[in-house]
């Protein structure tokens, strides 16, 4: 049995972060990895772009991984605890009980505070109900970047991309640099999830073909990959089936989404969200049950691991004040929204009149110029011009409790 | 070349029960397979449902074996030490059809089903909270089960080789000829020609020895060399064919059954859906078929389907209309299922023979064959089998009585409590490896797959017996690690590991 303040499982940007989070607070910190390594799915993420915001430098996946495994080296109280899977997390008495175990033992930690920082994964092929056959060839976008970055291996000589999210571009481009067709990227939306910069590093750049507002309707090829069909799309996202045509390929790479790992929670009957696919959080990244907090891609998926570390930070620091005593939940308040905004992360925050808070929040779809507004106590409190906003990427708006009242509603202003 | 007795050809569900059957009497059996591994074809794409009786008519083979195999199934299971859900299952209509109901009810008595009794609407909604609201009453039949037909139709091959019987995979019968009282039975020669070592199959011998599986594949390769094609002889032949029965016949001058297929598609829903159906729930069945049902697994996924589409021999696509059909039909006897949890579409082959099935002696040979074995095949396999095994003795088959031995059942550390497994990991390191993280399992089950008395050679394979791929991410994780495993024991190039058989490499060069 291990007892521990500050359980946190996972060890990549979320866990790292929540781990030195948890350490400065004075709490014990114990890391619960299932790989062999810390890191995370960054240790095959070998392009750059990652840090930018937090260390002002453009690094690659293991770089920004190294950079935080250097700060966790500093900390004297975390234990981490590589290749171990854990299995359970039950609530006790005095905080949770997660069962974990590797080649060398099955252990069990007793911990005051829990920070699930599981990542997500990749949707597979059946959640978009893609038909047809299926033979070998078919890959997650990130299952094939772990072959081709980590393993060394090739999965395809002529590939097609479903999605254009940032792991299908960057996978797009991957695949052109070791020698593979890439026939085109084919996404359903009439417009790219991914960042910009990746549409014109990965996309333009290299000359790949992307289609928009077109999709892959079935997969064909018995033992391996010989095609897809495609097919453009009407406004209901609707294949418009007449113009079906038929590309040649022997490998289908999807990058159609990501699912946040909530699974180890799934009986504590926490408060969820449907539309983030996760629980729902407050301002300290507590889900609605005492002393477990959530955060990072588990929580919502981000678009910069810049704001998975800066999650986890914040949510390992509250789960070490939890565990030292407490954390103030009086004043508890709802935040609102209007229908231009999908959800806000965090979903409550406590008005202590004093402080500030950063809520984060993604919009439904592309606003070429907006105003971002917050309102409470029928008063704008704050106001952020925000040009080009688009579906995929994160806002966040940092908020100043003394100007709050007993309420807080988020609004964006549209301009035509 | 290598003699037997008794020769079966196909590793479907019928093959195995027959195969399994021998070799506990003691008889000299091989089972030839085509594909890469038994359980291949229509075996692993169905409901896995072991029908209580109610549905064919009275006075056929259907009807008569369904009832007599549903009552072999739970000693079978145990005594392959494979679970079974013995869950019931229910047939729902609303009010004004009571009176198809109770025509299914009692042809259900007629055939001789047990327990059947119709439900009223209060306690089926409280049996099945998520039956549609217009559904008023249901059929209830507890001997209706569900079982794993993929995992059933291993453990019977299985037994039958620690049982003295031999399995050949890769091994697509081409050409049989007569040689005196012996049926010589030939492989195709391209399917016994394979590059590496892992895909030449050939599974024999009560050891339990992960080297006698590559000795075979060398010993056909040597057979290559010699420039003889694999092929083995047998004084019996029962053609468990399936999809390929009339050409097995044409082979050996049998007649040429009636046949059509129909494709049966299926979506399956990941394990969070379990709970939303308790049992199997039928509509009331029609001409065109038992209808679209929504089930559980027995590995707690929630399955709909299948689709009843005319189709070509080999068509196992799913398509549009399919899914269209499953949503729109499902939703007559269920509430609407979360489509978003939906993990895996696939879809399998029924072979149709008119209204019954054909199961034949073809005059003065010793040739057995077995056409058309759609629904309710699964359930009536172990009956099939011991018909045919019945009928093989009345034509001089000899038994040699000998102990049975039980197959060891596969380890599933998901399931175990923390001080077993604790325990486990300590007398073996590679349990305490995960692997697959969705459906928890550990390098020590997979290699313990490998291992098994079929060793399988690809990835499908080993997910068929130990279930990595399985789960709700389907390989994104845990396909690199199945496929480094495979390449590890068998030393070959990680790109030679194949999906599902020959051609069907995942990495390329």
């Amino acid at each position: 049995m291990i007892k521990t303040d500050v359980l946190v499982i996972g060890g990549g940007p979320c866990g790292l972060a929540a781990g030195i989070g948890a350490s400065k607070t004075g709490a014990t910190v114990t890391i619960l990895e299932r790989d062999s390594r810390l890191g995370g799915i960054l240790m095959q993420c070998i392009h750059n772009g990652f840090g930018l915001h937090l260390f002002n430098e453009e690094l690659t996946g293991p770089e920004y991984a190294e950079r935080w495994m250097e700060m966790l080296k500093k900390e004297k109280n975390i234990n981490v605890i590589c290749d171990a899977f854990c299995s359970s997390l039950e609530p006790t008495a005095t905080g949770y009980l997660a069962t974990a175990y590797n080649s060398k033992n099955l252990v069990e930690v007793e911990a005051k505070a829990v920070v699930m920082a599981l990542g997500c994964r990749e949707k597979p092929a059946g959640a978009i109900l893609l038909g047809g056959t299926r033979p070998a060839g078919v890959f997650s976008a990130g299952c094939a970047q772990k072959l081709i970055n980590v393993d060394g291996k090739k999965v395809g000589k002529r590939v097609v991309i479903l999605g254009s999210g940032d792991i299908g571009l960057i996978m797009a481009r991957r695949l052109v640099c070791e020698g593979a067709e890439v026939v085109g990227i084919y996404e359903i939306m009439s417009q790219s999830g991914g960042l910009a910069r990746n549409i014109t590093q990965c996309v333009q750049d290299f000359n790949i073909p992307l289609h928009l507002s077109t999709t892959v309707t079935r997969v064909v090829g018995k033992k391996r990959v010989e095609g897809v069909f495609v097919a453009p799309v009407n406004e209901k996202l609707q294949p418009i089936k007449e113009l079906e045509k038929f590309v040649p390929c022997d490998t289908l790479l999807l990058s159609v989404g990501l699912i946040p790992e909530i699974e180890i929670a799934g009986e504590l009957g926490l408060e969820f969200n449907p539309v983030t696919n996760s629980y729902i959080v407050d301002e300290y990244y507590q889900t609605s049950r005492a002393g477990l907090f959530c955060a990072g891609n588990v929580l919502h998926v981000n678009d910069l691991v810049d704001n998975v570390s800066r999650e986890g930070l914040r949510a390992g620091e509250c789960a070490g004040l939890f565990a030292k005593g407490g954390l103030d939940t009086r004043n508890k308040v709802e935040i609102t929204h209007d229908e231009h905004i999908k959800y806000t992360a965090p979903k409550y925050f406590y008005n202590t009149k004093s402080g500030e808070f950063q809520v984060s929040f993604r919009v439904d779809k592309n606003y070429k110029r907006t105003i971002i507004r917050a309102m409470s106590g029928g008063v704008e409190i704050s106001k952020r011009p925000a040009p080009a906003v688009t579906a995929g990427e994160m806002q966040a708006l940092k908020l100043d409790k003394s100007k709050i009242a007993n309420d807080l509603h988020l609004e964006i202003e549209v301009m035509e | 070349m290598q003699d037997f007795e008794v020769a079966i050809i196909g590793g479907g569900i019928v093959g195995a029960c027959v195969f399994s059957e021998l070799t506990r009497k003691g008889v000299s059996a091989v089972l030839l397979e085509g594909a890469s591994d038994v359980s291949n074809g229509s075996t692993k794409a169905n409901s896995g449902i072991v029908h209580a009786g109610y549905d064919p008519l009275p006075n056929t083979l259907k009807a008569r074996f369904n009832i007599r195999g549903n009552q072999l199934y739970p000693a079978m299971c145990a005594r392959l030490k494979v679970d079974i859900l013995q869950c019931g299952t229910l047939v729902v209509a609303n009010a004004n059809d009571r009176a198809g109901l109770e025509t299914l009810y009692n042809r259900g008595l007629q055939n001789g089903v047990q327990g059947m009794r119709i439900i009223e609407r209060d306690e089926l909604h409280q049996m099945e909270p998520n039956l549609a609201d217009n559904i008023d009453i249901g059929l209830f039949a507890p001997t209706g089960a569900v079982i794993s037909p993929y995992l059933v139709c291993i453990a019977l091959c299985e037994e039958g080789v620690v049982n003295g019987g031999t399995v050949f995979t890769n091994f697509f019968v081409d050409r049989i000829e007569k040689s005196g009282e012996k049926y010589k039975i030939f492989a195709r020669a391209d399917t016994t020609q394979q590059e590496n070592l892992a895909s030449g199959g050939m599974h024999s011998t009560t050891k339990n020895d992960s080297t006698m599986h590559i000795k075979n594949a060398e010993n056909c390769e040597k057979m290559q060399k010699n420039n003889e094609n694999c092929c083995v002889t047998a004084k019996y032949i029962v053609n468990c064919a399936g999809v390929g029965a009339n050409a097995i016949n044409a082979l050996v001058g049998a007649p040429q059954v009636p046949i059509s297929y129909v494709k049966g598609e299926y979506l399956l829903l990941d394990k969070s859906q379990k709970g939303f159906v308790n049992r199997p729930i039928f509509p009331l069945p029609t001409k065109m078929g038992k209808g679209i049902l929504a089930l559980p697994t027995l590995h707690g996924n929630i399955m709909l389907g299948p689709t009843a589409q005319p189709c070509e021999a080999d068509d196992t696509t799913v398509d549009d209309e399919g899914i269209k059909a499953i949503k729109s039909k499902v939703v007559l006897s269920v509430k609407q299922p979360n489509y978003k949890k939906v993990i895996k579409l696939f879809a399998g082959v029924r072979v149709i023979s008119g209204d019954d099935f054909v199961i034949e002696h073809m005059p003065n040979t010793h040739y057995f064959y077995t056409a058309g074995i759609c629904s309710p095949g699964l359930t009536a396999a172990p009956a099939i089998a011991e018909y045919l095994v019945d009928e093989m003795a009345k034509d001089g088959l000899t038994f040699k009585p000998h102990e049975v031995v039980s197959r060891k059942p596969y380890v599933c550390t998901a399931d175990m409590s923390k001080k077993a497994l604790k325990e486990l990991i300590k007398q073996n390191s590679a349990y305490g490896k995960i692997v697959c993280r969705c459906e928890k399992i550990t390098e020590g089950e997979i290699l313990d797959a490998i291992n098994s008395p079929l060793h399988p050679t690809d990835v499908d394979a080993i997910k068929r017996r130990v279930r990595p791929t399985m789960g709700r991410c389907q390989g994104g994780f845990c396909l690199s690690k199945v496929i480094k495993i495979l390449s590890d024991f068998y030393n070959i190039p990680p790109e030679n590991v194949q999906l599902n058989g020959k051609n069907s490499e995942i990495l390329t060069k």
